[in-house]
């Protein structure tokens, strides 16, 4: 069997999530059909990628210390077809490229990159930033992405992750065109499948009885929704360190809570931003079509939506906010109090390991031991005669 | 992108390779001199970086092998963090993609220490954590376990390990290292650098003001408590000329308190130290740095004016809880009260950090296994 590495490199909201979790889920089915998909779990790639890119993530690095390597280790010795998946990717520099390429072995390399039209990807990402703590105003954030320096962290994150034909050149460069696997996002409104069909199709998995129930995706928020986020951030951040952000404002809030107001209007941009994404999209898919890659969908797909109503998120008004406030306090509440549930178990568990140590304590021949091993620290030969009982008895010594 | 400047700008890669300091936009040789890297040119951080490298070198006694490896090591480094991407060379690059091309004399000494902190975490993992020296427990000693001021506490606990006085054992007398708590934010915060890295002082101090919290360590009385230590076997030290009879010892060693830019660069190494090695292994690198570090003159990081209202009034907490609670007062609870108001304090500065950094790389000495380390 010929070794094939399918690497998926970016972009972000592109449906990156309900891909992984579809490939993680399905991993034994995977591997009957020879394809290889190694995650011990779910963010295992998303590791990786940290490892790869000396990327600190809110103390998240610490555990993937030589996850690039052993992910690379995994794939070198698949003898098959192995895809590798995270969109993060998309923002390694050209010497991280050349890295994880060439930690790749003799593999025949397939870079795929899915890809969304930038009238729908700027108000995501403006979302994905107010979900990871930022609460710059969407105003603001436009014109630090229109900003050609470049110079503010979002700025160069964005155009890092965002600008499509930039990310080939750096991961493409050294591939034919027919190894490079553009996948667009269908336009809104498309059957909910087509996206699935076009992974699928670039990967290879059109015949795998895979599980496609959807367990995790990363849900969009509406406008008032997410304006409240960027409300709430500029009053917690700078007291809520990430661990606690984390799983308190992102998951319960965000996801688990905002996410559900689907009747709130959705972000868009307005119209003279509309017309900079589209221009600078028209741009992109003439340089893509003149570099003759394979794409699933069409290019078009990256034209977007033609303009429609716009809702500033900057100018939401108190009545807006107040129903998904009222949600979010709720929902915070219900969290506070399966916490004090959990907290009162822990303490019920500490005090029977209390009371059963106690009651140990109380017997004779824990007395009598203890009686031993006082009379014996007070002397060197003594401490010398325990030290060697402990090392008999393979029990550490106790910490001074 | 013309021919020429893709040229010219291997020629010139090469050149910093052999040691070269000269700029960029100040390059005019077009042709490759000597062995070119292969591969994507490198960054303008990296580049940048590599120039100023070589302007210490010149005035250091480095070996050519040793230099060669420092610069192939430099060029080869990734900027750590969510910063921008590798730029590109002004008037090499003709992308119409991608970060702007710039010129590297102007890329900001933030952006270098990116760079620099990685070939330091990586020199720091090479080197290895320090043995920390033990001896035999001496019977007869004090019993004791010290809080408060984390900087002193673990220069101590390190000091009187040795000397066969570890910390804990039955019964031990609680040991709060008091001091201003201005001077004791100030440590907590440069110890948490030299351990697992946190947020910048500025912004770390704002935190605990925002929450009117104190950090776990600069807590005195919640420290205290947190031990359940009965009162009679509690001190609470703001005198540090009797602190040595608390731990049953006639001299303390001074121990020597990080400045600024120090704790600042080691915040920067530490988060990169994470990502290289296990967790359980890092603090024992972070301390071998903490113990190496060369000096930069640097004051410690000092509590701005604007934060000094909110200090006084947690130091007045303090000492209230500490008076109510009636633990003996080795000295006087008073000089709890935050000292440097209006005094000198130090705040980093990244051309002083990046300078520091750069010295460190050059100079070796501080890696070398047998050299006289300070506590």
């Amino acid at each position: 069997m010929s070794r094939q590495v399918l690497l998926h490199v970016g972009c972000p909201k592109t449906g990156t999530s309900y891909l992984q979790d579809v490939l993680f889920r399905n991993q034994p089915v995977l591997r009957e059909h020879g394809v290889l998909y190694p995650a011990d779990r779910f963010d295992a790639h998303f590791l990786a990628a940290l490892d790869l890119m000396t990327l600190p993530w809110g103390g998240l690095e610490t555990e993937a210390v030589g996850a690039w390597d052993r992910l690379a280790a995994e794939v070198r010795a698949w003898d098959g077809t192995a895809i590798i998946s995270h969109e993060i990717f998309a923002r390694a520099t050209p010497g991280q490229v050349a890295r994880a390429l060439a930690s790749l072995g003799d593999a025949e390399v397939h870079l795929v990159l899915s890809v969304r039209d930038l009238v729908r990807q700027i108000p995501a990402e403006w979302q994905e930033n107010v979900k990871h703590r930022s609460h710059v105003t969407y105003a603001a954030f436009l014109r630090t992405i229109r900003d050609p320096a470049r110079e503010s962290k979002i700025g160069s994150w964005f155009w890092a992750v965002q600008e499509i034909p930039d990310i080939l050149d750096r991961w493409a460069a050294s591939l034919p065109p027919e190894r490079v696997h553009l996948v667009t996002v269908p336009p809104s409104g498309s059957d909910r499948g087509e996206l699935w069909r076009r992974f699928s199709r670039t990967f290879g998995l059109d015949d795998l009885p895979l599980d496609l129930t959807a367990e995790r995706e990363n849900p969009s928020l509406g406008v008032p929704e997410t304006s409240l986020l960027r409300t709430i951030n500029q009053r917690v951040t700078s007291v809520l360190a990430p661990p606690d952000y984390r799983p308190l404002v992102r998951e319960v809030l965000a996801h688990q809570t905002l996410s559900r107001g689907v009747a709130s209007a959705r972000l868009g941009l307005a119209p003279a931003d509309h017309a900079w994404a589209q221009e600078l999209s028209r741009s992109w898919v003439a340089v893509l079509a003149e570099r003759g890659y394979d794409v699933a969908g069409s290019l078009d797909d990256l034209l977007g939506p033609e303009p429609g109503a716009f809702a500033d998120p900057d100018t939401a008004t108190a009545d807006e906010l107040l129903p998904p406030a009222l949600d979010a306090i709720s929902a915070l509440l219900v969290e506070a109090a399966r916490l004090r549930a959990v907290e009162e178990r822990l303490h019920g568990e500490l005090r029977e390991a209390h009371e059963e140590r106690d009651r140990a304590r109380l017997t004779t021949s824990h007395r009598l031991r203890r009686r031993v091993v006082t009379t014996l620290e007070d002397s060197a030969a003594g401490r010398g005669t325990l030290a060697a009982y402990r090392r008999l008895r393979g029990r550490p010594r106790p910490a001074a | 992108m013309s021919a020429d400047r893709a040229a010219a700008a291997r020629a010139w890669v090469a050149h910093l390779r052999e040691g070269g300091t000269t700029p960029w936009l100040a390059w005019t040789a077009g042709e490759d001199r000597g062995q070119a890297t292969p591969g994507p040119l490198p960054g303008a951080q990296q580049l940048e970086l590599l120039r100023r490298v070589n302007l210490r070198v010149l005035a250091s006694t480095a070996a050519p092998a040793q230099r060669r490896t420092l610069a192939d090591r430099v060029l080869a480094a990734p900027a750590a963090g969510r910063g921008k991407a590798d730029l590109p060379l002004v008037g090499v690059s003709a992308s119409d993609f991608g970060p702007r091309p710039v010129d590297p004399a102007t890329v900001g000494a933030h952006e270098l220490l990116r760079v620099a902190s990685v070939l330091l975490a990586d020199d720091l993992v090479a080197l290895g954590p320090d043995p920390v020296p033990t001896a035999w427990p001496r019977p007869w000693r004090r019993r004791y376990r010290l809080v408060g001021d984390p900087v002193l506490a673990t220069g101590l606990r390190e000091h009187l390990r040795a000397h066969g006085r570890p910390e804990g054992g039955r019964r031990p007398v609680l040991v709060a290292l008091a001091a201003p708590l201005d001077e004791l934010l100030a440590r907590t915060w440069t110890q948490r650098c030299f351990e697992t890295g946190t947020r910048p002082w500025p912004e770390w101090l704002r935190f605990w003001r925002e929450r009117d919290q104190l950090p776990a360590r600069a807590d005195l009385a919640a420290s205290v408590r947190r031990w359940h230590a009965r009162r009679p076997f509690v001190r609470i030290v703001t005198d540090p000329d009797r602190l040595p009879r608390q731990l049953g010892v006639r001299h303390l060693p001074q121990v020597r308190v990080p400045g600024a830019d120090q704790a600042e660069l080691a915040r920067r190494v530490a988060a990169v130290v994470g990502i290289r090695v296990p967790a359980a292994e890092r603090p024992a690198l972070m301390r071998t740095l903490q113990r190496r570090i060369p000096g930069s003159g640097a004051a410690p990081v000092g509590v701005p004016d604007a934060e000094q209202a909110w200090v006084a009034a947690s130091a007045a907490r303090t000492t209230r809880e500490l008076t109510r609670a009636g633990y003996p007062v080795v000295g006087d609870l008073a000089d709890l009260a935050p000292a440097r108001a209006g005094a000198t304090r130090g705040v980093a500065d990244d051309e002083r950090v990046l300078d520091l950094a750069i010295r460190m790389l050059v100079d070796p000495s501080w890696r070398h296994t047998d050299r006289q380390v300070e506590r």
